[in-house]
């Protein structure tokens, strides 16, 4: 193995946990927001979540994020790979977590909303007691699956020059020919950050689990 | 520049771009759904170990992003003595990670396939093999194809990662036209709305297929 790489890639994976954990967060947060956006009572506004997440899903990554480090410059925006970079991956992230969310709140029993609103919940009680605590719930494991695609997606912005795990792996590469060694280092790193974010989503999943709620596991 | 103008100037050099994207993606597609069928048979027939191996296999890839097979196999098959072109290395890794996606979704139609037909296919007298082609393959593939639509979607949409081992497929001709004319966004917002044709055209496909041939 050439010397220091695996001080570099280790740097790299870093990197691109935290890239994956920023693009989560914000990701999420987006996504709630979307969400309440498919269930607006406006047809217009339901409308626009539709054509965001069309636009979003239907496109590549690379496209975006392209789009976006060429045309920031152009709007006078000198933000560099990083900001482009997390933004792109902070609305992939935002739609596909949208769209779990949007189902999450699908599956909620109707006896649910008809107990709440014969029990006059306000909007936010609402939101905070009944619908939050089940979404996250229903969601859990899709949630986690896009969690793992997040930091697997993080690899495209290598080519929009974001140095993270692939771009360090690339330049070891290029410099030292040593491809067996670094990309089967490079694929561990991966392998370990997803498979673990993997593991800790089902833990989580049973730390919330509702002994006898209709649709848990007892 | 004005986009209409851009359009009608640019646009006619994208479609050897689009014929690259699109003979990619078809081909990776049908290699990939093979592949499956055949992880699929390993799975079922090969034993604990291979049913082990199998989820090995199915498990590294579903833990890493297709850019590191791609760099594997476009830098390290020349080294091997196996000077490829760009376009078969990169199909060729986006069948290795695609299969294992596909046989994981074809497991999934192989359990919703009732027992007993397995006792009748035995009744019968019908050896393992021909169980499987003529019994349980024919079933799962049509069971699994809104599943495989999805696939072949994010398949069609990685081929765009192929601009980066140098294929010039739609991705790779923007990013010419950007770097060529200065325009910023124009050659994005194209090849974005011609993914978005792609992607819906490959989803109504399935829909159409998935309609036609399930039972009723």
């Amino acid at each position: 193995m050439p010397p220091g790489s695996l001080a570099l890639l280790a740097q790299g994976a870093a990197v691109s946990l935290l890239l994956a954990a920023v693009a989560i967060v914000g990701g999420t947060l987006l996504a709630v927001l979307l969400a309440a956006l498919a269930f607006s009572r406006f047809a217009v506004v339901r409308a626009a979540y539709r054509v965001y997440v069309y636009v979003v899903r239907g496109t590549p990554l690379l496209v975006l994020a392209l789009l976006v480090f060429y045309a920031m410059p152009a709007l006078d925006l000198r933000t560099g790979p990083y900001i482009a970079g997390t933004l792109v991956l902070i609305v992939y992230t935002g739609a596909l977590l949208a769209e779990v969310f949007r189902g999450g709140v699908l599956a909620i029993p109707r006896p649910q909303w008809e107990s709440a609103r014969s029990l006059g919940l306000p909007p936010v009680p609402l939101f905070r007691k009944i619908v939050a605590p089940l979404v996250t719930r229903y969601t859990l494991p899709p949630y986690v699956n896009v969690c793992v695609m997040t930091v697997k997606a993080s690899s495209v912005l290598s080519i929009i020059s974001v140095w993270e795990l692939t771009l360090a792996a690339r330049e070891i590469i290029e410099r030292t020919f040593a491809v067996f060694t670094i990309l089967g280092l490079a694929a561990a790193f991966y392998f370990v950050m997803c498979f673990g974010i993997d593991r800790l989503g089902r833990l989580f999943e049973r730390h919330l689990a509702l002994k006898g709620f209709a649709g848990e596991r007892a | 520049m004005n986009f209409g103008r851009w359009v009608a100037i640019y646009g006619p050099t994208y479609l050897t771009a689009l014929g690259w994207t699109a003979v990619t993606a078809v081909g990776a597609a049908c290699g990939a759904l093979i592949w499956g069928c055949a992880l699929l048979l390993i799975r079922l027939s090969a034993g604990r170990w291979g049913a082990r191996g199998v989820d090995a296999y199915v498990q590294l890839f579903r833990n890493t992003p297709v850019l590191l097979p791609i760099y594997l196999i476009y830098f390290a098959f020349p080294m091997i003595g196996l000077p490829w072109p760009a376009v078969v290395c990169g199909g060729l890794a986006l069948i290795l990670q695609n299969g294992a996606y596909i046989s994981e979704i074809l497991r999934g139609s192989v359990n919703a396939i009732d027992r007993v037909q397995f006792d009748a296919a035995r009744s019968i007298g019908l050896a393992p093999w021909s169980t499987f082609r003529k019994v349980v393959l024919p079933q799962v593939l049509v069971y699994s194809i809104p599943a495989l639509g999805n696939q072949t979607v994010l398949l069609l949409k990685d081929t765009s990662l192929l601009s980066a081992i140098s294929i010039t497929e739609l991705t790779m001709q923007a990013k010419l036209l950007t770097e060529q004319t200065g325009a910023a966004y124009e050659a994005f917002i194209v090849v974005a709305l011609l993914y978005l044709l792609l992607v819906s055209g490959t989803e109504v496909l399935f829909r159409v297929t998935h309609r036609a041939v399930r039972w009723r």
